[in-house]
């Protein structure tokens, strides 16, 4: 790969120039199986590069398996699940699900968020069932993504640690 | 053949034949889950008037293959985003087209890596018609090896074109290679990538191909993007193979309001007829929201097929406007297209080549197979380019641009969106009702700086004393700011200083008057400045650039809010690109002026000002040498821009040696940003004047120059605003009478009054120190009694002074001032940079004294109060056309360093500069050159020994002059070329001296066209005049009685307003002679 790549999708790095906040997370960015979108995902990881996280972006249309797999591999300390097709919470439910049965990736924190249907009907239900499946957060349509940032910083520290063990 | 009863008919027909009938098909993007629901979308779409396409547009799970996710979806009852074609099967399918009717074709649109099992259930279903491509339905869309694409579409290709040609109907692949990921990729590799694409169908049995485009960010790229297209596409596709071109409405992030997403439609509905497209497939209302619905669908065909109508109208009436020039995007369209076909004659395998070796790469595309090298960015103009090509066989058309931010990522993607959201709310509904008479007398400004503005406050002033007859309504146009236009707009460098003191700047045309600010009566720069930000202000001093666009800013609030009965003023963003002729205006019974700007629109109007401002020029040739030379050794840099806030200087990099070409006041611009932009600091130096505390980012600056220094300082202020200097010799009476006889030589015939009129100035100051007021008064009357006949000589007049008192020498030359170092030879830079210290030292000594009790800022002072007095001797033709050269060549240059020079401020940090080494000046006689042999820039003085510098980079500051020949502003050349403008030519006696100044009438300054006739319908001020005016580069009016810069704005605002009084007309070219003094012939 070119020496110029800015936007890596694969490896797991370190924010480049960016001032070490008090707390630098290790996020798996990851999307529905069927969700071709990736500008949402672009968007996600230079904000959250930019204030000190390292970023896994997983690009398009991911499998579950290959979330699972991932997950168990890195073991990171917080998964952005951005999906904006209109299937995000059927992609979302069984993305949740499959982290949820496997046990090693079953405590991992895990959000949600983006356009989640194709239409704002039954939002209330998506939520309760996104909830149900194991997602701890559910963020309703054209909630601004600036949230994950509050969120990874009040994270548990112990998050950091098991990601080192 | 036996064609299938139940297939929907040929696409490439049908829209062959609507094109034929001068009409745009139109397509939705339509995909419901339920049969039913997208059987009725179906039937819906067909029975529109209008000639459409229906659309079954597939969900994502079938585009991924997850055939069973879709169907279990269906059958619990969720919802997709799409029609799941396979999960359904063929007979479900079959129905559902069916609901189009015999007469509408259907094209399944899905985004499929693989679209085998899409194909075989459409061709089962007797559907013929897809989308997509190896390449455009795989990396934008998921994460299937390119390898694996290109094999899945060349078999799936294959297998459509013959199970078609079997039941008897003709395929047909649109190519979505013209979308990709939808934004921030430049229009080259779309259109690349749909021919490619094109090709790859061609040689893979398709004989009915579409290509594609997305709108993009600039309607005219896109036009020259489209005319490309068809280019390419009439070249390489083989003759038998059916093709069109089908726009897609922009598919980037989407305006939110109803009424920005309708603006962008009608946009792309227009860019369809002007570009040449057969075909448009719409996007809603609710794009940047939800799927739409049938109705909302619906909404959308009808308004395209309507604007597509109304734009076809137009260019009915006026043919000339034709679809636009390929220009830039066919070259490198066509250097990506040469590129991959020369890596294998199997065009699947050349695309999948092409790639792995990044000779094809998608901006921001995360695909593992796409290098990822590549960026695309969104110009000033609106245009995309390249910011990083990567290895594409592309030059990068902007320069690096830092590292890409969320911030930065995010206003980019949104731009498209916010500028139609602002812009739709902004147009006020259109009047539905048929206008009252009268009718408006409609006006269109071109350029919102300082000029432009001028107009303006005098226009609303002027009508709120008497609202005119009929109205009158101003459409203002200006790329950058309207109010400060591009030298003033407000996104600049904070420490690029105007050089007129706050005091003595004002837009206003009368003071403040106790009540509201408002045209006609307001605040100078200083007075608001005081007020708007007490902090930071220093009304005793020079305003930074952003402070006076902050305050044009303010000015034009006013201008806008002022809401006089009869006059509108409406601001519009963008640039004016052409403009021509319409037929007769109802509002003079004249052909109207259409403009069409770079937005896409056309405003028509009756009277059109120009007063755009800064040429910006083509690189002449030395220039282009030089960045030849320097892209040619990175990396080595030339930096050329017409000011300061144009040029990369970020890119200098800290410590290296940065030659500086030209010490005026660009140059001024340059350190700032290079010493006080990079964190250095100034602080008071023990025993005066100042020190620099560097921070260690800034480069080695080398400036050089003809002279050798730099601007002179210019005096400290002491004449208030009412100030009026009356001159003694150099009076416009007898300038008048002089000129009166003919043309004039500057040198013989008028510079020796000048010198003497500097000279009573010089020695009365000095008189008046000596001995008294009385003995300065004294000597004056004296000389303007004694000298009547010829001008005085400098020791003629120190002679007469003599007999007052000791009054000193006489400044012998006015060269003497600017030259100091005229004939001098340094043995080192060393001697030379303490002389120049000294020099400016006493300078700056002058200048503390001021420009009233000091004698030599005095004298110098005359140049800028007589400056009326020159204009009236050298405009419209006054001199002789070798004796105009001259005075441009000459007296120009020498006049700009004494009379035009910074504060005191700046000659002070020049010294200091000098003391930290930080600033080194090379010496008078200076030149530069692209050394080959070092591979880089160097400069050498030719008075200085040991003088010669290598250079990292060389910073161009030489302010560009008027030369309509080589402006590069569309408007400008269009209007050249069409002869409605042309350049003075100062021709007498045989000689000719052709200015590259736009050619003019006196007020209110009419063009004069290429004919000779007098264009009346236009006016022109400002900077475009150049040459035929002297020293027109005045960017704001004085404080008390008005000087040129306030009286030639109400010039044509009178001009404007009279017009709006009905009267009867007659011909509008006369031969402009009588009028025009010597500037038609
Ligand atoms: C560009 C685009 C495409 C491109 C995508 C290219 C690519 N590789 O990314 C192309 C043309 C290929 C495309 C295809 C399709 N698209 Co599309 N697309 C868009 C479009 C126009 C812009 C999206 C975009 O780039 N936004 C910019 C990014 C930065 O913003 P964002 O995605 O909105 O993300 C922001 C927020 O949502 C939020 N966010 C996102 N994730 C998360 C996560 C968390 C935790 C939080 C807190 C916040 C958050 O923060 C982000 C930054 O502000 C939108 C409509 C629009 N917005 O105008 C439709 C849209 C998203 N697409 C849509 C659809 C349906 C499709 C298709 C299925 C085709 C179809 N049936 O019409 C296919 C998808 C195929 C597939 N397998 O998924 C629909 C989704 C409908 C819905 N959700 O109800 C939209 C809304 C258009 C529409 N009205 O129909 N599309």
């Amino acid at each position: 790969m070119s020496p110029t790549r800015t936007l890596t999708p694969y490896p797991l790095r370190p924010a480049a120039a960016a001032p070490e906040p008090a707390e630098s997370r290790r996020v798996l960015l990851t999307t529905g199986s069927s969700d071709a979108h990736t500008w949402n995902l672009v968007y996600l990881q230079l904000l959250l590069e930019e204030n000190g996280h390292s970023v896994l972006n997983l690009g398009p249309c991911v499998p579950e398996q290959l979330l699972v797999d991932t997950a168990q591999l890195t073991r990171p300390d917080l998964v952005v699940f951005s999906s904006v097709n209109g299937h995000g919470h059927l992609d979302g439910l069984r993305a949740a699900r499959a982290l949820r049965a496997e046990r090693s990736t079953s405590d991992i924190p895990l959000v949600i968020g983006g356009l989640l249907g194709i239409s704002p009907d039954g939002a209330e239900q998506r939520t309760a069932e996104l909830l149900a499946a194991g997602f701890d957060q559910v963020h309703s349509d054209g909630t601004k993504p600036d949230v994950l940032l509050s969120y990874l910083a009040q994270l548990p520290a112990t998050c950091t640690e098991r990601a080192a063990a | 053949m036996t064609r299938s009863p139940a297939s929907p008919p040929d696409l490439g027909s049908y829209v062959r034949a609507a094109a034929g009938a001068g009409e745009l098909v139109v397509q939705p993007r339509m995909g419901m889950a339920v049969p039913s629901e997208m059987a009725a979308g179906l039937t819906a779409v067909a029975g529109l008037a209008e000639r459409t396409v229906g659309t079954i547009t597939l969900d994502s799970y079938t585009r991924v293959g997850d055939h069973s996710a879709a169907v279990a979806a269906v059958r619990a009852g969720k919802p997709l985003n799409g029609f799941p074609l396979v999960g359904h099967g063929p007979r479900i399918t079959a129905k559902v087209a069916a609901a189009a009717g015999r007469h509408t074709p259907v094209q399944v649109r899905h985004g499929s890596a693989d679209p085998r099992a899409i194909f075989r259930t459409m061709a089962a279903a007797g559907l013929g018609t897809s989308e997509g491509g190896p390449v455009s339905y795989c990396l934008p869309y998921g994460r299937t090896p390119l390898a694996e694409s290109v094999a899945a579409w060349r078999e799936a290709t294959r297998f459509l074109a013959e199970e078609s040609r079997a039941n008897g109907i003709r395929a047909h692949l649109e190519s979505f290679g013209g979308c990709l990921l939808g934004q921030l990729c430049p229009p080259s590799l779309l259109v690349a990538m749909s021919v490619l694409e094109c090709l790859f169908f061609a040689q893979n049995g398709m004989t009915s191909v579409s290509l594609s485009y997305a709108q993009q960010t600039s309607p005219q790229q896109d036009v020259e993007a489209l005319a490309a297209l068809r280019l390419l596409a009439e070249e390489l596709l083989p003759p038998t193979v059916d093709r069109h071109v089908v726009l897609y409405t922009y598919m980037g992030v989407f305006p939110r309001s109803v009424a920005g997403a309708g603006l962008l439609l009608k946009r792309s509905a227009d860019l369809a007829v002007r570009g040449g497209a057969e075909r448009l497939i719409v996007k809603t209302e609710t794009e940047a929201h939800r799927i739409p619905t049938v109705a909302e669908n619906l909404t959308a065909l009808r308004a395209a097929a309507a604007q597509a109508r109304r734009t076809r109208r137009e260019l009915a009436d006026a043919p000339r406007e034709g679809s636009g020039e390929a220009g830039e995007v066919l070259l490198e369209a066509r250097a990506l297209i040469t590129a991959v076909l020369s890596l294998s004659d199997d065009v699947g395998t050349a695309l999948l080549r092409a790639f792995h070796r990044g000779v094809l790469d998608i901006p921001y595309c995360l695909h593992p197979d796409n290098r990822g090298a590549a960026r695309g960015t969104i110009g000033d103009d609106g245009r995309l380019r390249w910011s990083e090509v990567g290895a594409m066989p592309l030059l990068a058309t902007v320069g690096r641009s830092g590292a890409m931010t969320s911030n930065r990522l995010s206003l980019m993607l949104r731009r498209v969106a916010e500028q139609h959201d602002r812009e739709a709310s902004r147009q006020a509904p259109e009047p539905v009702a048929a206008p009252v008479a009268p009718e408006p007398l409609r006006i269109g400004l071109i350029g919102g700086g300082p000029r432009g503005l001028s107009i303006l406050e005098r226009l609303v002033a002027r009508c709120a004393e008497r609202p005119p007859a009929r109205p009158v309504e101003v459409t203002a146009v200006d790329p950058y700011c309207i109010g400060a236009g591009r030298i003033w707009r407000p996104e600049q460098s904070p420490w690029f200083l105007m050089n007129t003191p706050a005091r003595e700047v004002t837009m206003f045309s009368g003071p403040s008057d106790g009540g509201p600010a408002r045209p006609g009566a307001g605040p100078t720069l200083a007075e608001w400045w005081a007020v708007a930000d007490p902090e930071n202000a220093d009304p005793e001093g020079y305003a930074p650039r952003v402070v006076y666009g902050r305050y044009l800013r303010f000015v034009l609030g006013l201008v806008l809010d002022a809401r006089v009965p009869g006059l509108t003023i409406r601001p519009v963003k963008a640039r004016a690109l052409t403009t021509d002729r319409g037929p007769a205006g109802d509002g003079t019974g004249e052909p109207v002026h259409r403009v069409r700007l770079d937005r896409g629109d056309v405003i028509t109007v009756d009277r059109l000002v120009l007063a755009s401002g800064h040429p910006t020029n083509e690189l002449d040739e030395q220039q282009r040498e030089w960045l030849n030379f320097a892209e040619m050794h990175p990396p080595l840099r030339y930096v050329v821009g017409d000011s300061a806030a144009e040029m990369p200087l970020d890119a200098v990099p800290p410590g290296a040696t940065v030659g500086v070409l030209g010490m005026g006041l660009t140059f001024y611009d340059v350190v700032a940003a290079l010493t006080l932009g990079r964190g250095g600091r100034f602080l008071p130096a023990e025993g005066g004047g100042l020190r620099y505390l560097p921070s260690g980012r800034e480069p080695r600056i080398v400036p050089a120059s003809r002279s050798g220094i730099p601007l002179l300082t210019r005096g400290r202020n002491q004449k208030t605003a009412e100030f009026r200097y009356r001159a003694r010799l150099f009076t416009p009476e007898r300038m008048a009478a002089m000129r009166a006889s003919g043309p004039l030589d500057f040198q013989s015939q008028v510079l020796p009054w000048l010198l003497a009129e500097m000279n009573i100035v010089l020695l009365g100051t000095r008189l008046r120190h000596a001995v008294g007021p009385d003995a300065e008064r004294e000597f004056g009357e004296a000389a303007a009694a004694v000298h009547r006949e010829e001008p005085p000589s400098p020791a003629a007049l120190a002679v007469l002074a003599e007999g007052f008192g000791p009054a000193g020498e006489p400044l012998d030359a006015l060269w003497r001032l600017a030259r100091p170092f005229a004939g001098r030879r340094f043995a080192s830079p060393a001697e030379y940079r303490q002389e120049l210290a000294d020099w400016l030292r006493e300078d700056l000594a002058d200048a503390v004294l001021g420009n009233y009790e000091g004698p030599v800022k005095a004298a110098s002072d005359v140049l800028r109060d007589v400056r009326a007095t020159i204009r009236s001797v050298v405009d419209f033709g006054g001199l002789t056309p070798d004796s105009h050269r001259r005075f441009l060549a000459d007296f120009n240059p020498v006049a700009a360093v004494i009379s035009t020079g910074p504060p005191a401020q700046r000659s002070e940090q020049f010294l200091a500069l000098l003391a930290a080494g930080v600033l080194e000046p090379v010496g008078p006689a200076a030149r530069f050159r692209a050394d080959r042999d070092l591979g880089c820039f160097t400069v050498e003085s030719g008075q200085v020994e040991d003088s010669r510098v290598r250079l990292d980079a060389l910073v161009d500051a030489r302010v560009p002059s008027t030369d309509l020949r080589s402006d590069r502003d569309p408007l400008i050349r269009g209007l050249l070329a069409d002869g409605v403008i042309r350049t003075f030519v100062n021709s007498w006696a045989g000689g000719a001296f052709d200015t590259g100044g736009l050619a003019t009438t006196d007020t209110p300054f009419h063009p004069v066209r290429a004919d000779g006739g007098i264009e009346r319908t236009m006016f022109v001020l400002g900077i475009p005049s150049e040459h035929t005016r002297w020293f027109t580069q005045v960017g704001s009016g004085r404080p008390g009685p008005w000087g040129a810069f306030t009286r030639d704005a109400d010039a044509i605002a009178e001009a404007l307003l009279a017009e709006a009084a009905p009267r009867p007309r007659s011909a509008t070219a006369e031969p402009a002679g009588m009028l025009a003094g010597r500037a038609a012939r």
